[in-house]
Formats: structure tokens, sequence, C-alpha cells
């Protein structure tokens, strides 16, 4: 399944439990924000949001890695457009 | 299986959580000294911001905790911790059983003796509404020319310049010892900080004892030694202490914090801690430390719910915390007290305005400091990381 995922930077404060728990789509970026990536994998641009192809071990570790961030700046939608985190 | 959960942050409510994921019969109950659902204490500078309502720091809603089965007791503490018939009495009279017990019950803001209102300090929720309140220009004394003194040199210290700053408030910062965080940083990390403070008019105020506070109905001045000093309002981060007072009696093991092993195990069979309150031996830079932040909570939360689950699954994980100090990062990692190093030494980065401070034990780089120098943390996590692997 595709999903797209989403940092939002000015709520970003690079507490990095993100980077821990889904490195393979976050990494901090010189401002110490999180930036998304596909797989780690980084086409060009570097970005804040990303659609990427995700088994379902993957979806349950990026929503893992969502709930973790203590802002909640990270969004996680799927390709019907419903936002599966935050809930809303 | 019955697991009584002592703590409603975010260490405590992350283990119900996942407990309840891995095993729908399990019973759980939850007791959170406060009245909220589980919100987010780092939210709260963006919340005294503006840059999000207040409904948007709460990470579960009140309907949560029924939809899990988890038996959530708010308002309530813990008492007294009898391990041999292994019960916990709790403030509202009741004596609750357990098969597996979780102290996660964090630490208590450390308060200045005396206070008024415009004495401030940053640990719940309530004191965020409590600082919108008195720095709300309409209710503002008529001592609202003068400067906001902020008393620490710690994160919350960097909390309350950053608020101060934000709202156009001149600041003084004053604290105990000769610079910021002085356990942790080499005078020349320290001096850096200080520079970035005055370069950005804030005074900085060193060796300075506790405050006195002053004022009718509210506060007016502070004096140090004696010696008074008018300010508008006093923001105060002078650390925090634990609420374990209820474990110790024939409980568990404390030193700086609850002592647990590297399963988060206490020395008491079946009790368990995690959170800001707990002194974990920490496998990366192998010694028994304490880190309180979010992090390491949630990271904890869900290593002591397997492990309550029967599990042997050890807590791994390169501390970190970040904060911004006027534009400024400062960022530490891993094991960062000077005490436990038998080497500190600065990189200076004078183009970036920031520096490289790093930490050595037995040749071992087990800990580091960034200021400005956001691009070597990835690195430098995996060396403190894979140090020791």
């Amino acid at each position: 399944m595709k999903l797209t995922i989403k940092v939002d930077p000015d709520l970003c404060i690079g507490a990095a439990s993100c980077v821990t728990i889904a490195p393979e789509t976050f990494q901090l970026n010189e401002e110490n924000k999180a930036y998304v990536l596909d797989h780690g994998q980084e086409p060009p641009p570097r970005t804040y949001e990303r659609v990427i192809e995700v088994t379902p071990e993957e979806k349950d570790n990026l929503i893992m890695a969502a709930q973790s961030c203590p802002t909640l700046a990270i969004y996680i939608i799927d390709e019907k457009g419903k936002q599966l985190f935050p809930e809303m | 299986m019955n697991h009584l959960i002592i703590g409603g942050g975010i260490a405590g409510t992350t283990a119900a959580e996942e407990i309840r994921k891995k095993d729908k019969e399990a019973s759980i109950t939850l007791v959170s000294e406060e009245f909220h659902p589980l919100y987010s204490r780092v939210l709260l500078p963006h919340y005294l911001k503006g840059k999000i309502p207040r409904e948007r720091v709460f990470l579960k809603k009140e309907s949560w905790y029924a939809e899990q089965n988890i038996d959530w007791m708010v308002g309530i503490t813990a008492l007294k911790l009898d391990a041999k018939n292994r019960f916990v009495a709790l403030s509202n009279g009741r004596e609750l059983p357990y098969d597996k017990l979780l102290i996660a019950s964090g630490m208590d803001v450390r308060p200045l003796f005396g206070n008024l209102p415009g004495v401030m300090y940053l640990r719940t929720l309530e004191d965020a509404d409590e600082i919108l309140e008195q720095t709300n220009p309409t209710s503002l004394p008529p001592t609202s020319h003068l400067p906001a003194l902020v008393y620490g040199g710690g994160f919350i210290a960097c909390e309350f310049i950053n608020y101060f700053t934000n709202i156009g408030w001149p600041v003084r910062v004053a604290h105990r010892g000769s610079q910021f965080w002085e356990k942790f940083l080499l005078p020349e990390a320290g001096a850096l900080i200080r520079t970035h403070l005055e370069a950005n008019g804030v005074e900085v105020l060193p060796h300075m004892p506790e405050p006195e506070v002053a004022g009718k109905d509210r506060l007016e001045s502070v004096s140090f030694n004696g010696k008074a000093m008018p300010c508008r309002a006093l923001g105060v981060g002078i650390g925090l202490r634990p609420d374990w007072q209820w474990a110790l009696e024939n409980g568990v093991k404390v030193d700086r914090g609850v002592v647990v092993n590297e399963f988060l195990e206490t020395d008491v069979e079946d009790i368990f801690a995690a959170g800001d309150i707990v002194q974990f031996q920490d496998i990366v830079t192998r010694r028994s430390i304490q880190v309180g932040n979010w992090m390491n909570a949630i990271m904890q939360g869900r290593v002591a719910a397997a492990n309550m689950l029967g599990e042997k699954k050890p807590f791994r994980l390169v501390s970190s915390y970040a904060t911004d100090l006027l534009g400024m990062t400062i960022i530490f990692i891993g094991d960062t007290e000077k005490a436990a190093a038998d080497k500190v030494e600065i990189e200076a980065k004078p183009l970036e305005n920031g520096l490289i401070q790093r930490h050595f034990r037995n040749g071992v780089l087990v800990g580091a400091v960034l200021m400005n120098q956001n691009k070597e943390r990835a690195i430098l996590t995996k060396q403190i990381d894979t140090a020791r692997p």
C-alpha cells in the first residue's frame, strides 16, 4: 500500500524518536528537523513529505514512530486520503 | 494477570497500551495523579507560544481508556507499597493488589521557598495555563516595565528565556553555578552559551543563591543575599524531585532514581520501573544513569510492558535530548556527566558559533554535546552506539 508521510517542520523539535524507531523513513536535517526518506533512499529534493510504498509491518512501525513523536509533528495518510495518524 | 501501573504519564500509559496490545485478557489499572488524559509535556512550550491550541497537547481522549479496557483512576496517588503482601495503598483509601507492578510515578518540580502570583514553574499543563494567565497583557501589574527573571541553568530555564523573549519581555537569568549545565559542560561550552545569551540581550548573573521572593499581592521583587532586585515575573527551573516515598519502606532500592537493571526490573520481584523516576543500567554506556526525557520514557514504557508479560527484553537506547535556546540548538547524546568521564574534550566550531564536546570513559566515546552542530548528531549517535555493541 502507498502512504503519504508528512512532517510539520514548525512543530518538530528534533526529539528524534521517529529516527530511532524508523530510521529508514526519518532522518534529521541540519536544522534538527525530521525529513522523510523512502526506504533509506533519498531521491532529490530533500523533503518533509513523501508518498512511499510500505508493507503492513512497515505501516505499523511508521504509526508507532508517529505516535512516539512528542509534538505530534508526523502525519500519516492512506491512499484514500484518510488520515491514519493523528486520528481525527 | 493483574497489572498495576502507578503513574499516568507517557511511560505508564505506553506500558498500559503495550500490555493491552499483547494481552487482551489482562487486568490493567493505571493510577494517575493528574486528572487529564495523557498529554505531551514537550508540547507545552508550543502551547505557550500559541503555535497550537490547548486541545492539541492531548495524546489520548478520555474515552480511550475505557475502549482499551484499562481501569483509569484519576486524581489519585500511591501512599504505600506492601511488596510482601503485593498491594499498593492509594490516596482514595483503596488497597490494590498486583501480580506485576510498574512504578512510573515520575518527578515533581522542585519549588523555591515561598510562592506568589508571578512565580512560575513549567512541568504540568496547569503550570502552562498559569504562565499564560500571569503574562496576559490585560492583567499585568504596575511593575510591567521591569525585566522578567529566570532562575536556573538547565532545560526549563531555556524554555522560560525563550518564552519571555518571545512575548517581548526583557530577561535576566540567574543561576547558582558559574554557568549553564555545570555538571555537564566544560567552561568553554558554558561561556559560549553565556555569550550567545548576552548577544541576544539577556543579562546573565552567575553564582546566585536561591532567591527569596517578595511582594504584596503578587511578585514585586526577588532578593539574593538580602539584596532586592525588582522584577515582573520569575520563571523557576531548578530541577525535579522524585515522587517515590510511597515505594521506599520495605520496598525498592533507590539511589538518584528507583534503581533498575537493563530489563527495568527493580530489586524486588515482579516490580518494574520506567520513565523519569528510574536510574537504569545503560547497556550502551555501561553505567547506571538517570535520563529524564520523552524518548527514554516512551521506550522504557514499551520495554517494561514486554517484561511484565514475561519477556526478557533489555532496554537499549542512545539517550538524547535536543533543545533550542534563542536559535542555538543544543543536543546532549549519551552519558554527558563530566564526573563520570575520564576525558572530556572540546572541538570549537567558530564559523557556526558552535562546538562539539566529547566524553570518553576507558578510552571509549560515551557521550557528546553539540552546539549548533546538528549535522554531527547522527554520526556521533552511531559512534556511541557502536563503540560497545
